[in-house]
């Protein structure tokens, strides 16, 4: 299991991207580590109780959580399960992870329709979206009063606020809190940590086997290719 | 078992077959690194169909649909995941194997007389490969896929007069829509596979029937034992079909690897931009093909006018079919060849690996420069070796083939 | 010749070693294939267990409902029903339901829990068609026909319980699907009661 996280490491490096994004506010890097349960779990209820009223997860199932982040299937139903369907039962554990808000009045309040975040972790990257929700500010001009270091004049409000506080520049242009919010500093990382681990695991479910697999397999093919290079090297020694 | 074999030969001649292809099938013995690659082209080959069939069995051909079938492969398909990612990195091992096999046929003269036809066969095989590719990535339909196909079919229109309704004609739409998407799957899951199979078969066949080349550009025929046999040449089996088994492992760690740790291989293989639903109304900031198209990417670039840079492009491909008769030298293998060619190989490989990195990138003065430097380099390669290769100064080419550790 | 006896030793030992080594890979290589064939996660959790109001089935009607894809009905039998299921038996094929084609529980003549609620796949064990539910006496269908299941297809008829009639294309007799009454009006069906 240590020698697949050093392969796991090694593909998350490799696999870093190669087209940076155009923005030039620099992205900063968080830990993603699929390996920690109690990290997906939080991520999983931080993302259901802020974030699931407007985005969506709508290639995703409620039921992967089952075996993918080691939770019951009551907790699942309980916890995480927040919608209902048309006939006013709750939504079932099958289910793709979807909302019921009219895309016709939430594009008049907010001016777009939240995006699904399914895949945002593999089409903008975990960096992109940990800066984004660290880079809100307080800005009076802008319709929810803040704006986004990161996504200028973005249309989405600050959700987090009550946990982060509010952030403004200060004199030598860094973004400092101006008003505290339920958690500190620290502390809020930490969650939008797990928020970003837990939709870089939904952004890819099969991470969570792929390296593991992919050790036993490469153990394989060298060893497969070991004895085909002496069995090479055996019938070569005919030709001269 | 000998009399089940004598019934089937009687009646189909399998044990014959056997014999001419493999048992008693004369390669030559001096085979190096680069010879891997026609046996593992095929491997890839089959791969790709194989792989393709059980994607098929889930994929969904319909604009609205496409891109969450792919993600229902990826997560509720058991081991979805593992066949789509064979298959995405499949089809870029896949180039990576042909550039490879077509640059040791420049190196040693494989095109030459007799082997012209071979040739012109594996060429084919390299332009419906490209077809074939291009239209298999449209198929996730994400806005790589989308805006790709969008750009790629519109050079199309650039052809005087029919132009438009050539492009229109291909997409069965104004803009690339459901229409293209279903004819596209209908291309990319039959009819260019049948074609490919077919032209797989006379390439193999045109190689059968004037044996393998090597890296000393020797004819083995021309030295036989006295039972017919070439004295530099040996069985395929066993001798080069246990060669190509640890070669086809080598591949295959390798090509593993990539499919479990890095499958969208830094965003060559699977580009980010793919990960967002196609959408007609937004075009992504940066869009590149894949990059095996990016060298030729690169010469349409270069060329500032819409119908030059498609009719240079469609030449820097084309000009690639008439190598047999563009390179007038007797000598086969650069390993006796004048240092000229050597210098004009290596300035060609150079130009075709920088095209396509500049491909990759956004257009800059300096790259579009140096983008038109290459495509003159790549072009220049063809015209100068017609010119230098008439009278070259060779060394001696050996009698025998030489065999080095 | 000792050496080369040696070598031809070593060489088939590699050759049978490559081939085990391989053929291992290879059927190891086939699961995920095979495997991409099997129920997804979305069809898996379609064909979960469902939950059925049972409170507005009357005495004497049916509803049909959809379990993995298939009709399950579940009929409310009458008093007189129960009585005709209690009597003659000498046209049926398997009236004891001897034949494993019901859960344990449900292995008696009224092949329920319940004797007044019947729940059955509504698939015809013959090939596969849904048997249409003909109540009362019918003599189109013959002077034995007291209520039951004919299948329109090839013709098979099932008794008030599900049972085959003897002689019919139909082998055996319709299948109980799990279930369990989670209460009195609540019915779950596609699993057994929770342990």
């Amino acid at each position: 299991m240590n020698k697949a996280y050093i392969f796991f490491l090694l593909g998350f490096i490799l696999s870093s991207p190669v087209f940076g994004a155009s923005s030039s506010v620099e992205l900063k890097p968080v830990f993603i580590d699929l390996g920690n349960k109690a990290s997906l779990q939080r991520g999983a209820q931080i993302f259901f109780n802020n974030c699931s009223g407007c985005h969506t997860l709508q290639y995703h199932r409620y039921s992967k959580f089952v075996n993918d982040l080691g939770v019951s299937e009551a907790m699942v139903k309980s916890n995480l399960i927040l919608t209902s369907q048309k006939s006013g039962e709750p939504t079932k554990l099958g289910s793709t992870i979807t909302n019921s808000i009219n895309h016709d009045s939430i594009k008049e309040a907010f001016g777009v329709v939240p995006p699904d975040l399914t895949l945002t972790a593999r089409s903008r990257g975990p960096e992109w979206i940990y800066t984004f929700l660290t880079s809100f500010y307080e800005d009076d001009s802008r319709p929810m009063g803040v704006n986004n270091k990161l996504y200028p004049n973005v249309n989405m409000p600050h959700v987090l606020w009550y946990k982060e506080g509010l952030k403004t520049y200060d004199e030598n242009n860094q973004l400092i809190l101006k008003v505290n919010g339920q958690l500190s500093q620290k502390e809020y990382e930490q969650e939008i940590t797990d928020l970003v681990n837990f939709l870089t695991y939904v952004s890819e479910p099969a991470q969570l086997e792929r390296y593991t697999i992919g050790f036993w397999v490469m153990i394989f093919l060298v060893f497969f290719a070991f004895i085909t290079y002496l069995l090479k090297i055996e019938y070569w020694r005919d030709i001269k | 078992m000998s009399k089940f074999v004598a019934w089937i030969d009687q009646r189909l001649p399998v044990s014959k077959f056997v014999k001419n292809h493999l048992s008693e099938y004369y390669a030559p013995k001096n085979f190096n690194f680069f010879y891997f690659f026609g046996s593992l082209a095929l491997f890839v080959f089959i791969l790709q169909i194989i792989t393709g069939i059980f994607l098929t069995i889930n994929y969904k051909p319909d604009a609205a649909s496409a891109f969450a079938s792919v993600e229902y492969i990826m997560r509720d398909v058991e081991w979805g995941w593992l066949i789509r990612y064979m298959h995405s990195t499949g089809a870029s091992f896949f180039f990576i194997i042909i550039y490879l096999h077509m640059l040791r046929a420049l190196m040693y003269g494989s095109y030459k007389k007799p082997r012209e036809l071979l040739w012109l066969f594996g060429m084919f095989i390299f332009v419906l490969l490209m077809a074939e590719a291009f239209m298999g990535y449209l198929l996730p339909w994400g806005q790589m896929s989308y805006w790709g196909a969008q750009v790629i079919i519109s050079l199309f229109g650039a052809i005087p007069l029919i132009g438009e309704s050539l492009a229109l004609w291909i997409r069965g739409d104004y803009v690339i829509s459901d229409a293209t998407l279903n004819r596209f799957f209908a291309f990319h899951v039959i009819a260019l596979p049948l074609l490919l199979f077919a032209v797989i078969y006379l390439h193999i066949a045109a190689l059968h029937t004037v044996g393998s080349n090597n890296p000393d550009g020797v004819e083995i025929k021309a030295n036989k034992n006295p039972d017919g046999t070439p004295v530099d040449g040996i069985p395929f089996h066993p001798y080069y079909t246990v060669k190509d088994i640890f070669g086809l492992a080598v591949f295959l760690t390798i090509f593993m690897f990539v499919v479990f740790f890095m499958p969208e291989f830094g965003g060559f293989f699977l580009e980010k931009d793919n990960f967002v639903p196609a959408d007609p109304l937004k075009t992504p900031e940066h869009i590149v093909p894949v990059w095996y198209f990016t060298p030729f990417y690169a010469i349409l670039r270069a060329i500032p006018d819409k119908l030059g840079g498609v009719i240079a492009m469609g030449l820097a491909i084309f000009v690639l079919f008439l190598m047999p008769w563009i390179d007038r030298c007797k000598v086969k293998s650069i390993r006796y060849r004048s240092s000229t060619y050597k210098i004009l190989l290596a300035s060609f490989v150079i130009s075709f690996v920088g095209l396509g990195y500049i491909g990759m990138q956004a257009p800059t003065p300096i790259l579009t420069a140096l983008g038109r430097t290459f495509t003159l380099i790549y072009f220049a390669f063809f015209v100068v070796l017609y010119f230098t290769s008439k009278n070259e100064k060779t060394k001696p080419v050996p009698e025998r083939v030489t065999m080095h550790e | 010749m000792k050496n080369d006896n040696d070598s031809l030793k070593r060489r088939n030992f590699l050759t049978n070693l490559t081939k085990v080594v391989g053929g291992i890979g290879a059927v190891f290589a086939l699961i995920p294939f095979l495997s991409t064939m099997s129920p997804s996660e979305k069809t898996k959790m379609a064909g979960a267990p469902i939950e059925i109001d049972i409170s507005a089935i009357t005495p004497g009607t049916f509803k049909i409902v959809e379990w993995r894809g298939k009709p399950v009905w579940v009929v409310h039998r009458t008093a007189e029903m129960l009585d005709i299921i209690d009597g003659k038996v000498d046209y049926l094929a398997d009236p004891e339901s001897s034949t494993e084609m019901q859960p344990i529980y449900a292995q008696n003549k009224y092949r329920s829990v319940k004797p007044e609620f019947l729940v059955l796949v509504g698939v015809c064990t013959h090939l596969g068609c849904s048997p249409l539910y003909k109540p009362g006496e019918n003599k189109e269908l013959g002077l034995e026909w007291k209520g039951g299941f004919f299948c329109p297809c090839h013709g098979s008829k099932f008794d008030l319980s599900g049972r085959v009639f003897k002689g019919m294309p139909a082998g055996t007799n319709l299948e109980v699907p799990p279930y369990y009454f989670a209460s009195d009006t609540k019915l779950i069906v596609g699993q057994d009661r929770a342990s």
